[in-house]
């Protein structure tokens, strides 16, 4: 048994592994097939001030080693979220950190405020400034260094607990944008949220997606998660939780090596709940027939000959 | 194809769910692919899929005794207790005649009269005989089998004969659009069975959405426009639908 205990800003967390925001639900819908209080820790589905519907069907579409969807940040709202999930949360045994998103700095601000009031057993934010699928989905903030850095200093002083900023790889520079979100005071930052993509049905001439552009997730975009995880923990000194294609222990292996201080698994979620669970036992094992006493031996631990 | 899956049968309710397979373990496919259950019998269910795309290309390569990553049941069911008091019309057309099939067979195994109409393109689409005496209808789109033309044509006979007649269809989007107008002009009730795209089926991914005719908050649904057919579906009213 290594020790697979992280810790990020000060909370310390059982494992390296979360499950993706968007990608488990609230964590209620299968938690009669899985045991989720084994998870590191518990990323909620982005949640606005309002409820939102969503974008009109169809949202998803299988592509190469991946998924491109379009849900367009559809959820219950903050007020239905803290009546029926911040209960449930307090009979979990797992840390839950929940993901805002908004379309102003005021949203993300109230919505903050009132999960900051009742939620106790609430470890954390991951602020969501990359949806790509919404027009105003926080996408404004995620582009532009000095907009991330203004949004995190204004959720900073209004919270104690975790404050993870969550960037998108469709920018020209997410190491400008990272240190926009540490000087803004973040205690990580998560990457990557999903890569902008398209597919079209041929026959039909129209693209598979209601809203034209979705975000591409799975294994085909992992090299681009490893890629920015790398240069990310470069970068800044804060921790970088890895986001992007894993699907089993030697891909978490990976993004640690890269540089990231924990992960988050995402698209592999909606073939197999369990996958996570599966996923830290790999882990385990891994770090046990290879010497690993600590897992964050791993962290960063790549070698660079060149 | 028919599977042992006792778990699975276990919480079976009946026609209208479905299963999610995982036809390949390696992402070379991805997602798994939602399949209406057509039958289920002592631990055994059965499912009834057209090699298309490469989902059921690799499906057909599966050989007896092979294991499949399976989940469910998934989702609601046809409402029987709809029936009392009404002649149900059985529609399939495509693809989407597995639940219509296990429903055929579960009320013919009640003795409960009803209309059979199954439509397809061609003879070799189809598994069942034509047999109008015994009201079971087939309809080809060439004319090799059965009556000529769509599900419609025998639908538009039928209908007028039946004291109050009410519609129970599954198929392709396009089929079930036009039986709903021509329901609605008619006030006919009816339910449907949809199918999507669908990545989980647990109703963490959002994927699987129908638009409704009229804002309701479902269960699994996170608002009132949109219900999420793996969790509220598949099966609905017929008027409810907006295609």
């Amino acid at each position: 048994m290594a020790n697979l205990k992280v810790s990020i800003g000060g909370v310390e967390f059982n494992n390296p592994v979360f499950v993706a925001s968007g990608t488990f639900g609230y964590g209620n819908d299968v938690s009669e097939l899985v045991d989720v209080n084994q998870l590191g820790a518990i990323i909620t589905k982005s949640i606005t001030f309002h409820p939102r519907e969503g974008n009109p069907p169809p949202r998803i579409i299988e592509t190469p080693s991946g998924m491109l969807n379009s849900i367009g940040l559809a959820n219950i709202g903050v007020d239905q979220f803290i009546k029926e999930m911040i209960p449930y949360y307090a009979s979990l045994e797992t840390k839950v950190i929940v993901n805002i998103a908004g379309s102003s700095m005021e949203e993300y601000l109230n919505v903050l405020e009132k999960v900051e009031k009742v939620g106790e057993n609430i470890y954390g934010y991951e602020i969501n400034v990359s949806c790509p699928n919404v027009e105003k989905g926080g996408m404004e903030f995620g582009v532009n260094s000095l907009m991330t850095r203004n949004l995190t200093e204004l959720l900073r002083k209004r919270t104690e607990k975790l404050l993870i900023v969550k960037l998108s790889p469709n920018v020209t520079d997410i190491t400008d944008i990272a240190k926009g979100a540490k000087e803004g005071g973040a205690d990580a930052i998560s990457a990557i949220n999903t890569v902008i993509g398209m597919s079209i049905d041929i026959s039909s001439r129209k693209s598979n997606l209601a809203t034209k552009f979705g975000g591409l997730s799975g294994p085909a975009i992992k090299p681009i998660g490893i890629a920015n995880v790398h240069k990310l923990s470069s970068a800044i000194q804060i921790p970088v939780i890895g986001i992007g294609g894993i699907t089993s222990a030697e891909d978490v292996v990976e993004y640690l090596l890269a540089g990231a201080t924990a992960v988050q698994i995402g698209t592999a979620n909606f073939r197999d709940p369990g996958i996570g669970v599966k996923i830290i036992a790999e882990v385990d094992a891994y770090c046990d027939s290879n010497g690993y006493y600590d897992m964050s031996e791993l962290t960063g631990a790549l070698v660079n000959d060149s | 194809m028919e599977m042992l899956a006792p778990n699975i049968y276990e919480e079976l309710q009946g026609p209208g769910q479905f299963i999610n397979i995982l036809v390949d373990e390696s992402w070379n496919i991805p997602l798994r692919r939602p399949m209406s259950i057509a039958g289920a019998n002592r631990d055994q269910l059965t499912i009834i899929y057209k090699v298309l795309g490469r989902g059921t290309k690799r499906l057909v390569t599966k050989l007896r005794g092979d294991f499949l990553n399976i989940l469910g049941p998934i989702g609601n069911i046809f409402n029987q207790d709809k029936f009392n008091n009404h002649h149900p019309i059985l529609i399939g057309g495509g693809i989407g005649i597995a639940p219509i099939l296990w429903l055929h067979n579960v009320m013919k195994g009640g003795s409960f009269q009803h209309e059979l109409i199954i439509g397809a393109k061609s003879k070799s689409d189809h598994f069942l005989k034509h047999q109008p005496s015994r009201k079971i209808y087939l309809t080809t789109d060439d004319g090799t089998l059965g009556i000529k033309g769509t599900v419609m044509r025998v639908l538009q006979q039928v209908v007028n004969q039946l004291y109050e007649p009410m519609i129970v269809a599954c198929g392709p989007a396009e089929m079930l659009k036009v039986i709903q107008t021509f329901l609605i002009d008619i006030n006919i009730p009816g339910q449907m069975a949809l199918e999507s795209y669908m990545a989980c089926g647990l109703g963490i991914c959002q994927g699987c959405v129908v638009e409704l005719t009229h804002s309701h908050q479902e269960k699994h649904s996170f608002g009132e426009k949109f219900s999420l057919i793996c969790r509220d579906g598949p099966v609905y009213d017929i008027s409810r639908v907006r295609f």
